[in-house]
């Protein structure tokens, strides 16, 4: 055993493997840790919040601030609202209103925004114009007003006594805080899904429901595939005959049919995540029984068994000492496989809107097909559903990269 | 030939029966759901009217005409009946429609979209699988990781990256239906390339996965046979090495024939799942929205469908590859 | 080495090859692009039939009869309604209809030039044949008005006489719901629905069903191509509206073409890529599109709400239920709802806020918030998110924790709710979640429940049902009789107990004076007089909370892509034409205006 283990450890794949299941399964403990609370909390009103860290604009008028100098501040402000296209832009519609724009350069903002304030009129209709560029227009024109001039910024609050507009603060240009002053910030490294929930914590919180749905599903089918497989192959006969009846039945039927097929029988409000993961299992032990089968027969008739079989041993006990160590390594095997294909066939089940029941446990399909309903995939929030794809085909990777290395250690012909 | 023969009879006696259990899954499961779709169509029919009987009346007439007030058993018999005279029945959701009439025109765009992607992920899994097994060095060490990989991610994983990266990002590629949204079907070459390009990326996002899975699959197989006794003796023969690789990889192939034959069973509930991200208009968007309306008949139908189509290639696998390999029909005599 | 060239060469071609069939197919057009109007958003999944008489149609772009105004692109009602300012424009009508006194009898004038597709000239008796065959048959048209107008009449050969339903008392039941009918049903060839009715031998259901491969028609589209993939119509270059006495000529766009997309995601897509010029869909945050995209899309309005909010979902307590029938704690769970979070989140703020708007029994349009007194209800309408002030109404009225569990119990039993609506529904389902919340906030134990929509529908349908304790449900929109049904939908007392009641008053609501309120508004044409009973029909609702609405919403949502055409409506542009998707009751004007953007 002890042997065993060393051998498997010296696989690269094995090892490799290991380590990113390992990686997962650490940050499932630790992270939870770092920023407790309940993974489905709302703390975003609106949806898909971008990744980043965010700080309280309240808070900050009241940190201490320290005055800075920097020289490119003021082209940084002009270029937040003032792109080179819409530079462009302006110069379009200026050129359209018959303006006389000689000499005018378009890297000359002083110039062009005079230009622009002393000609540009909302009510103006140009020809050939749509409805979206005459509201960019207006929207343009409005940040170009907004923008600030003063160096100053005066914030002023609402005495509740007397209803009077009083003064608070002046904010300088040259004003920065430092973001450890400001008493509220929160980074959110995965920004907020539909719901506005933090998606990391999601995410890590959806990882290991699907590892459990995975396994659950692994345990079941390995435990019906085992228990068939030893049967038939141990037994033959009559029993070999009727379980391999039924499994070659189930082995033409695709399964992913008859996941479909159950689930969507079972409705909605009976699958928790736990019904899923049984369903799962029951229809996904066939390739478990074969094998399981045809390397029983193989072993049935070894010396070591029969002699076993003569000393009188209980089938059981054949069973359990003669038959399953030999077969062990294969099953631990099909059982890795079978949980990464669970956790696969829960996102898949889910995607089509026969998953888990929503929002009592976060999945890692769940996940994914809230950000498809919500459209992330075209709206440009990457956050939502890509690290989504990424966990899950990290998991059934590292997975299938032990799984080589169990084969390479097992079976010495396979070795590099 | 007798013995082929014989085979044969048992093959299809065999796929026979499991077709009649396939049959009656298909017609047991979804009628349990709690939903009484008939009670939905009289709903929508009879809204606003407070005459209670007028509204049972109607509820009766569609019971009548979907059969659904009669014993499992005869609602069963009928439904076996009807299929055999190549009747589905009609749909729920889309009530008149036949569910003939829609999963005919669904059929062929999975058929066209599945079999060959899956044929070419096959072939070019297998190659790369055994390039891999014969270079090895670096060769091995890049495509084996990456082919493990590759097999990892989930179908509908893989097909709304490319989504978003060909066609939402990039734009090189139409970001969902089967032909030009400006397009009428018509047998022009316009019509064709259309066709063709709206195929591209469902069609890689099956093609790139099953390269993974085949690649693994058929490099760990030959690299078992390059190890296996024969080869060395022949080395030792000093036959060519080039005769010897192809008898290593004609022996390796065999096993990847079955794994063709599986490949079609379980990759369809992947792709039909790509179906849906690029709103293909194939049997996977079918089901889809069949599953949403509660729609059973339609159920039952994409999922026997699919079903028959992955029954039919399994036969016709194991029919060839009997022939192949005559070693397999011997153990089928066991 | 020979085979790794050989494998680089060949994975080379095939990228080549890939390349170039996308690249060749991007410049393909069948349909003349700038003769098309694509829409999304309003027809899923394959046409069934082009029956006007018929029911199950699935045919959104042909078919479409609805109080906010009739889809007449390829059938015609007599007149078309306008949801912004509640008017209606003569259609196959000649001008405005006339009331008699006790508003028992209307009569309408029809257009002498209203001709039907095969050149013969709309009749009355052509009117009257679709209200004859409409209650033979049982359709829509029946359902919706047989309680209301008692018959149709053809005075001479272009003019009808609508005569109203009567109460025993010998008052019309709802002349509201008659005027309703006028922009709601769909008038069909007389010689046509004999035709129908031959074929079928009179058989109900095979009527309803009827393909109507053969139908005439008489509105300016009629139909081209139907398939999987998309519904195109094609502009009848003979239309009678061309008749100065209409329209004086035919709509812009040559096809009407409807893509059928598989999902919402599908149709938004192809909205951003210019491929859709009109879309019926909600799209969350939509100001993205042009703010942060820049794409040439826009809505009616440039700021939030962006669009016209013509409805609100509600969810509805259910009276069979023993907590709910306790108006404290029905009081209490709506005023502790976060509805700004509703409407940041599910509605992406394409809502407005009920601070905003107040609740009432009105949508946010100025028609229908210039009904009740405002500042008689002031005291009673809530904006949300009031926990202190639900806590304290549930502690006074001594629904309090009893046993320590930390939920409180109502006659000594703990109080447990769902709340429920269809699964898959998005932004319902977020509202739920958000009702779930405020009730963990107050000490009540609210759980969700997502059943799938064709259960969910034979459930909440059902007047004694128990499955479902606070459920969702959207009342109707604009039309003539709002917003006099919108309150019958919250409590009526007439629904209740109706079997398959996709009416209203899902709750199973009754109060006696609101019955008497509901009977009066539509026969009361004195302004102030009306004014108090709309007013105190709110004083009710906001008192006995029998539902609470979640949020505002569009009746339909309204967005185009300038890439080809525009000149579409515009909040700003004075031509009160509504923003309903250039097709829906007096909506459809703007496609006689629409332009090319690059003629």
């Amino acid at each position: 055993m002890k042997n065993t283990l060393r051998q498997v450890f010296h696989s690269g794949k094995f090892v490799a493997g290991f380590c990113i299941f390992a990686f997962i399964l650490l940050m499932m403990i630790i992270y939870p840790l770092i920023n407790p609370g309940n993974p489905l909390e709302r703390i975003g009103v609106g949806t898909f919040a971008k990744p980043g860290t965010y700080v309280s604009l309240y808070d900050t008028v009241d940190t201490e601030t320290e005055t800075f100098k920097l020289a490119d501040a003021d082209d940084k402000r002009l270029a937040k609202i003032l792109s080179d296209s819409d530079r462009v832009s302006m110069v379009e519609w200026l050129t359209q209103a018959e303006v006389d724009l000689t000499g005018v350069s378009m890297n000359d903002t002083e110039k062009l925004l005079d230009l622009w304030h002393a000609n540009y009129d909302d009510s103006i209709r140009l020809k050939g114009m749509t409805k979206a560029q005459r509201n960019y227009y207006v929207r343009l024109n409005n940040s170009l007003n907004n923008a600030s001039k003063a160096d100053t910024l005066t914030v002023t609050d609402v005495d509740p006594d007397t209803n009077e507009v009083v003064e608070k603060t002046k904010i300088q240009k040259t004003d920065y805080v430092n973001v450890g002053d400001v008493a509220n910030t929160k980074t959110l490294p995965l920004g907020t899904d539909n719901f506005g929930r933090d998606v990391l914590k999601e995410l890590v919180s959806a990882c290991g429901t699907s590892i459990m749905i995975g396994l659950i599903a692994g345990l079941v089918a390995t435990f019906i595939g085992l228990l068939l497989g030893l049967l038939a192959g141990y037994l033959g006969g009559v029993a070999d005959d009727i379980i391999m009846f039924i499994t070659n039945i189930f082995t033409v039927i695709p399964s992913f049919v008859l996941l479909i097929l159950i689930s969507y029988s079972l409705g909605q409000d009976q699958r928790g995540a736990t019904t899923v993961a049984i369903v799962i299992g029951l229809t996904s032990w066939v390739w478990t029984t074969r094998s399981v089968r045809s390397q029983v027969i193989s072993l049935r008739n070894r010396d070591h068994v029969n002699l076993s079989k003569l000393s009188g041993h209980s089938l059981m006990r054949i069973i359990m000492t003669d038959i399953l160590p030999y077969i062990a390594s294969y099953v631990v095997m099909a059982f890795i496989l079978q949980v990464s294909s669970g956790i696969l066939a829960e996102a898949q089940l889910s995607l089509l809107g026969l998953g888990p029941k929503t929002t009592e446990v976060p999945t890692l399909g769940l996940m994914m097909n809230w950000a498809m309903l919500y459209s992330a995939h075209l709206n440009g929030s990457w956050w939502a559903y890509f690290p989504v794809i990424l966990t899950i085909a990290g998991i059934s990777f590292s997975m299938n990269l032990m799984n080589t290395g169990l084969d390479q250690v097992f079976n010495p012909t396979l070795r590099d | 030939m007798k013995g082929y023969r014989k085979y044969f009879t048992k093959k299809v006696i065999w796929f026979a029966i499991t077709f009649v259990v396939a049959l009656a899954l298909n017609f047991i499961l979804p009628r349990l759901m709690p939903a009484d779709p008939v009670a939905a169509i009289t709903g929508r029919l009879v809204s606003g009217s407070s005459d209670a009987t007028a509204a049972a009346k109607v509820y009766e007439h569609y019971q009548e005409e979907f059969g659904t007030n009669k014993p499992m058993l005869e609602q069963f018999w009928i439904y076996i009946k009807n299929l055999f005279s190549g009747n589905m029945g009609t749909s729920f959701s889309q009530y008149p429609r036949s569910v003939n009439e829609i999963i005919s025109s669904a059929i062929w765009w999975t058929i066209c979209l599945q079999l060959p992607a899956i044929i070419v992920g096959w072939l070019i899994g297998n190659l790369l699988g055994a390039l891999a097994a014969y270079i090895r060095k670096g060769f091995d060490k890049v495509l084996m990781p990456l082919s493990l990989f590759l097999s990892s991610i989930p179908a509908f994983g893989m097909a709304v990256i490319l989504l978003v990266f060909f066609a939402v990002n990039l734009k090189v590629a139409p970001v969902s239906g089967a032909y030009g949204f400006d397009m009428i079907p018509n047998l022009s070459w316009k019509f064709i390339g259309s066709v063709i390009s709206h195929y591209q990326l469902p069609f890689w996002s099956i093609v790139l996965i099953s390269i993974g899975g085949q690649a693994v699959g058929m490099r760990s197989m030959s690299i078992y046979e390059l190890n296996a006794d024969y080869v060395k003796y022949a080395r030792f023969l000093g036959i060519k090495d080039r005769k010897i690789v192809g008898y290593v990889f004609r022996n390796a192939m065999l096993p990847q024939v079955t794994g063709l034959a599986l490949s079609i069973g379980t990759m369809i509930g992947g792709a039909l799942v790509a179906e849906i991200i690029f709103s293909y208009p194939g049997l996977g968007s079918v089901m889809y929205s069949a599953v949403t309306a509660a729609d059973y008949p339609l159920i039952s139908a994409t999922t026997l469908i699919i079903t028959i189509m992955v029954l039919i290639v399994t036969f016709l696998l194991d029919l060839v590859y009997a022939l192949i390999d005559p070693r397999v029909k011997a153990a089928q005599f066991d | 080495m020979n085979t790794r060239k050989l494998v680089s060469l060949v994975i080379a071609l095939a990228m080549v090859m890939t390349m170039c069939l996308s690249a060749s197919a991007e410049t393909v057009t069948e349909l003349p692009r700038n003769e098309s109007l694509y829409f999304a958003g309003q027809q899923w999944g394959a046409v069934a039939t082009w029956n006007p008489i018929g029911v199950n149609q699935n045919n959104a772009m042909a078919c479409t009869a609805q109080a906010i105004g009739s889809r007449t692109l390829m059938f015609e009602t007599l007149y078309m309604y306008n949801f912004m300012d509640g008017s209606m424009t003569p259609l196959l009508a000649d001008g405005d209809y006339a009331w008699n006194d006790g508003m028992t009898e209307m009569t309408v004038k029809l257009n002498k030039a209203a001709k039907w597709s095969d050149g013969t000239a709309i009749t009355s008796a052509d009117v009257v044949a679709t209200w004859d065959i409409a209650n033979k048959i049982g359709n829509g048209t029946a359902t919706n008005y047989a309680a209301f107008i008692s018959a149709i009449e053809a005075v001479d050969d272009n003019t009808i006489l609508i005569k109203s339903a009567l109460t025993e008392a010998g008052a019309p039941v709802n002349p509201l719901k008659v005027v309703e009918f006028l922009g709601n049903a769909f008038i069909v060839q007389k010689a046509w629905i004999e035709t129908v009715a031959a074929r079928n031998n009179d058989d109900a259901t095979a009527i309803l069903n009827d393909k109507a491969d053969d139908v005439v028609w008489s509105g300016p589209y009629t139909k081209y191509i139907s398939n999987d993939q998309q519904v195109v119509l094609i502009r009848d270059d003979n239309y009678w509206g061309q008749d100065a006495s209409m329209w004086g000529k035919l709509p812009v766009p040559k096809y009407i073409v409807h893509t059928i997309f598989a999902d919402n995601a599908a149709g938004e897509t192809a909205l951003k890529a210019g491929e859709i010029d009109v879309c019926q869909q909600f799209i969350g945050n939509i100001q993205d599109l042009w703010l942060k995209d820049g794409l040439p899309i826009s809505t009616y309005m440039e700021e939030a709400p962006y669009q016209v909010c013509l409805t609100m979902p509600t969810a509805f307590f259910n009276q069979n239920i023993a907590a709910c029938q306790n108006v404290t704690l029905r009081k209490a769970i709506a005023l502790a709802v976060d509805y700004d979070s509703i409407i940041a989140n599910a509605m992406t703020n394409q809502s407005p806020t009920f601070t905003d708007v107040p609740r009432s029994l009105m949508n946010p349009t100025e028609g229908e918030q210039a009904l009740y007194d405002h500042d008689a209800v002031k005291d009673l309408q809530w904006a949300g998110n009031d926990i202190e002030g639900a806590i304290k109404l549930l502690d006074e009225a001594g629904i309090v924790d009893t046993d320590g569990d930390g939920w409180r119990e109502l006659d000594g039993e703990k109080i447990t709710l769902n709340a429920c609506c269809p699964n898959g529904w998005t932004d319902w389902q977020a509202s739920m979640e958000i009702v779930a919340d405020a009730g963990k906030n107050i000490g009540v134990d609210i759980t969700t429940l997502y059943p799938e929509w064709s259960v969910y529908q034979t459930v909440f349908t059902n007047p004694s049902q128990t499955e479902y304790a606070i459920f969702m449900y959207s009342p109707d929109g604009a039309g003539p009789a709002q917003p006099w049904g919108r309150i019958r939908q919250f409590m009526g007392g007439d629904l209740v107990g109706v079997e398959n009641n996709w009416t209203g008053n899902w709750g199973q609501y009754t109060n006696a004076r609101a019955d008497e309120i509901l009977a009066a508004i539509p026969v009361t044409t004195d302004e102030a007089e009306l004014k108090a009973l709309y007013t105190e029909a709110v004083e009710i609702y906001l008192t006995e909370v029998p539902s609470f609405s979640l949020m505002y919403r569009p009746a339909v949502f309204h967005e185009v892509n300038e890439s080809v055409w525009t000149n579409y409506p515009d909040a700003t542009d004075g031509r009160n034409i509504p923003p309903a998707d250039c097709t829906d009751g007096y909506g459809i004007a703007a496609l006689y205006e629409l332009e090319l953007v690059n003629p």
